[in-house]
């Protein structure tokens, strides 16, 4: 037991003392990205001139319980949960008053990787790199609808969503994660129980704790090829089915102890269209009939420590072809299966999450797709690699732990592994029947067929005041597609991957 | 969204809207919820159901003396209370109460019973801890905890009750009143803390927090 050094220091105006510093930053002295820089200062600079004590401008949430971002956000880092966020989250957003529902987020990025001289379309593959970009924006609608009901709503706009043949990128919006709810709480100092219904559109947006496949990335994802292997973009614990799907799920929490959710998932049309809203037809998952999902934790709180183990799943079947859903026989089975563990420790001015998820996915074909003939031949141009597989498995591991001081300083340290099996389907880099070697995916083309990659990511991240996040990531590989060395047949190594990423996160 | 589905939507928010649930209510700026409701509902993801906080980031409340809580939260709800967990948690959620609510969660909390705490700490501590609460320090003129939140630290009208409350709230506090100006109703703890050493607050708030169970 002591005093805790600089808890104190964590005043009101503290936003304020810090803002000179970001101005002597090493990057704005690079010519040739100094004005995108010196936009994003003056934009900064005019963040922190407003007003640090207004709790009423900022965030949805915020000006519905008045409170700062670090009561629900874990050290101010949004979007992982303490537990009385989780336990805002599983009340359906309902505790506090009524107020604006409407909230903004932007991101900027800049991204770096480390050998862009090991392709033969750089421009192609390593679009906008060491560049500052608008990478992202998104409307968020939140907030207490009644006193059982709330929502959370995500519309995220994508300036980099295509490109056209001039090279002319063309941004697009659609839905993103989206969650409305309905939660009682029956309570008395006997027992606990909260419950209710989530209708969403992503399998564990639902989720309270933030091992969650949709939750344990959250730093929005640039679009263009520079961003392809930042940490993002690396190995996480995922359901095949994916997002924009109409999902309802009954969950419960009883003494703090147990949470248990269980629901299915369809594909997003008619009264549920609007969770893939945005979308055309050939961008939306099919689902194929009602698929189920589940989750299962066991929580335990004592003094300032709290600890999660759990375990998730989901079973789904996909059509191969959106446009075409006549025939069940056309889909893909993915069954996930994912046990996760989260600790933190929250006691001003200290915040320490440590997280771990290990998830296996496999994957059936449908019998159109299984045991076909490799697209690629072998150095000889002889038809000789094996058949594509009727099942793929992978198992991704992913550990990582943060610690944020004063709600304002942060760092993580990620590491993740990704192995699975070898399939002929999944290369993208090969000889063709002249013996030519060609890869069709740039400077992630596979020409082992394995997904195998590993690495690590190391962060530091500053809040200079509460709704803006600043943050660097260096995305290490050991591995990438199987390989340690030329992984893509052209001399690309996993090192050259590596990736300095940089972000500057506003939500207001 | 097919306007269907938007007219559907938004008929079934209108509906619901009117359906309101004081018995289960976490609405802040509702006066019909009654306080126990909200102790029940909304202060107990921090401070326990029955007013023991299982994470110490968040102060017991249970037979808190009621002057000082309805002191406190009136103070977090006018913003006069400014050090950082009043802010940062507490004056948004207090922001809409009504006085009455105030009065009924000050009543519900000085009703539960207190759980002993954790000793943590060495006997040496609290024998030191022990005689700053009962004598004080005699030459930096620092007074006996216990002369005003009395001799069991159950406090006094709106002296606080101390006995049984977390160390590390304790600590943070008395360097609130040590070092700032954000607890104007404290203010005579600003003479009463400001020749304690680290050493000092942290032997006091050991004893207190093991209090009763010393």
């Amino acid at each position: 037991m002591s005093i805790p050094p600089g808890w104190h220091e964590r005043q009101i105006a503290s936003g304020i003392k810090q803002s000179t510093t970001m101005q002597h930053s090493k990057v704005a002295r690079r010519p040739a990205i100094a004005k995108p820089f010196q936009a994003f200062f003056a934009i900064l600079a005019l963040v922190l001139a407003l007003p640090p004590t207004d709790a009423t401008a900022i965030p949805a949430f915020n000006r519905q319980t008045g409170q700062n971002c670090v009561a629900c956000h874990a050290g101010g880092q949004f979007p992982e949960l303490t537990p009385y966020g989780r336990s805002f989250k599983m009340t359906g957003y309902t505790i506090g008053e009524r107020a604006v529902p409407i909230s903004g987020m932007a991101v900027a990025t800049f991204s770096k990787v480390a050998d862009t001289t090991k392709s033969d379309d750089p421009a192609g593959d390593f679009q906008k790199n060491n560049r500052v970009i608008f990478a992202t924006a998104s409307l968020l609608l939140g907030g207490k609808i009644t006193d059982n009901i709330g929502a959370f709503a995500q519309v995220t706009y994508d300036p980099y969503a295509s490109q056209d043949e001039n090279g002319n990128f063309h941004g697009h919006s659609n839905a993103d994660n989206i969650d409305i709810r309905y939660a009682d709480r029956f309570i008395s100092d006997k027992r606990d129980l909260i419950f209710g219904f989530s209708a969403n559109n992503n399998p564990s947006v639902s989720d309270p704790w933030n091992t969650a496949a949709a939750w344990m990335q959250y730093v929005p994802l640039p679009s263009p090829t520079s961003s392809r292997f930042i940490d993002g973009n690396a190995p996480y614990p995922g359901f095949g089915a994916g997002g924009n799907i109409a999902g309802f799920t009954a969950y419960a929490y009883w003494n703090q102890l147990l949470y248990v959710e269980l629901g299915g998932y369809g594909t997003s049309r008619g009264l549920t269209s609007f969770m893939s809203g945005g979308l055309d037809d050939a961008s939306t998952t099919k689902l194929h009939g009602i698929n189920p999902y589940w989750r299962l934790a066991l929580n335990r709180e004592w003094g300032p420590h709290s600890l999660m183990l759990g375990t998730s799943g989901m079973v789904a079947r996909v059509y191969d072809d959106p446009l075409d859903t006549s025939d069940p026989a056309s889909t893909h089975r993915f069954t996930d299966l994912a046990v996760d563990a989260q600790y933190q420790y929250l006691l001003d001015p200290h915040a320490v999450t440590a997280q771990l998820v290990y998830a296996r996915n496999r994957h059936d074909y449908p019998a159109a797709l299984a045991d076909q003939p490799a697209a690629f031949f072998d150095a000889s141009g002889a038809p000789t690699l094996a058949n594509s597989n009727s099942t793929d498995t992978n198992k991704v591991l992913r550990g990582k732990v943060s610690y944020v001081y004063q709600a304002k300083y942060g760092g993580s340290l990620g590491l993740f592994k990704l192995t699975g099996t070898t399939n002929t389907a999944n290369q993208t880099a090969g000889y063709d029947a002249t013996g030519t070697l060609i890869k069709t995916d740039g400077a992630a083309s596979n020409l082992s067929g394995n997904p195998a990659t590993r690495g690590a990511t190391l962060e530091a991240f500053w809040m200079p005041i509460q709704y803006l996040r600043v943050g660097a990531q260096y995305t290490a590989y050991g591995r990438f597609n199987g390989a340690s060395t030329n992984y893509d047949g052209f001399g690309r190594n996993a090192r050259d991957n590596n990736t300095l990423f940089l972000y500057s996160w506003l939500a207001y | 969204m097919k306007p269907a589905t938007l007219a559907l939507v938004v008929a079934a928010s209108a509906l619901a809207t009117g359906c309101a649930n004081p018995e289960r209510s976490r609405d802040l700026s509702n006066p019909a919820v009654s306080a126990t409701t909200m102790a029940q509902q909304v202060c107990s993801n921090c401070h326990g159901m029955t007013g023991t906080a299982e994470s110490p980031n968040f102060p017991n409340l249970a037979a808190q003396t009621e002057p000082y809580f309805v002191a406190q939260l009136s103070g977090f709800r006018s913003r006069a209370r400014r050090d950082p967990p009043g802010f940062e948690y507490m004056w948004g959620l207090s922001r809409s109460l009504s006085d009455e609510q105030i009065k009924g969660l000050a009543a519900y909390y000085a009703g539960q019973t207190p759980v002993p705490q954790r000793i943590e700490g060495d006997s040496t501590r609290f024998e030191a801890g022990k005689a700053l609460f009962v004598s004080g320090v005699a030459d930096k003129g620092v007074p006996a905890c216990s002369t005003c939140h009395g001799a069991e630290g159950k406090g006094n009208e709106t002296f606080p009750r101390l006995a049984g409350q977390h160390a590390d709230y304790l600590m943070k506090q008395l360097l609130v009143f040590q070092r700032t100006d954000e607890r104007p109703e404290g203010s005579i703890m600003k003479t009463v803390a400001h020749d304690l050493t680290a050493q000092n607050i942290q032997d006091v708030a050991a004893y207190l927090q093991a209090m009763p169970s010393l």
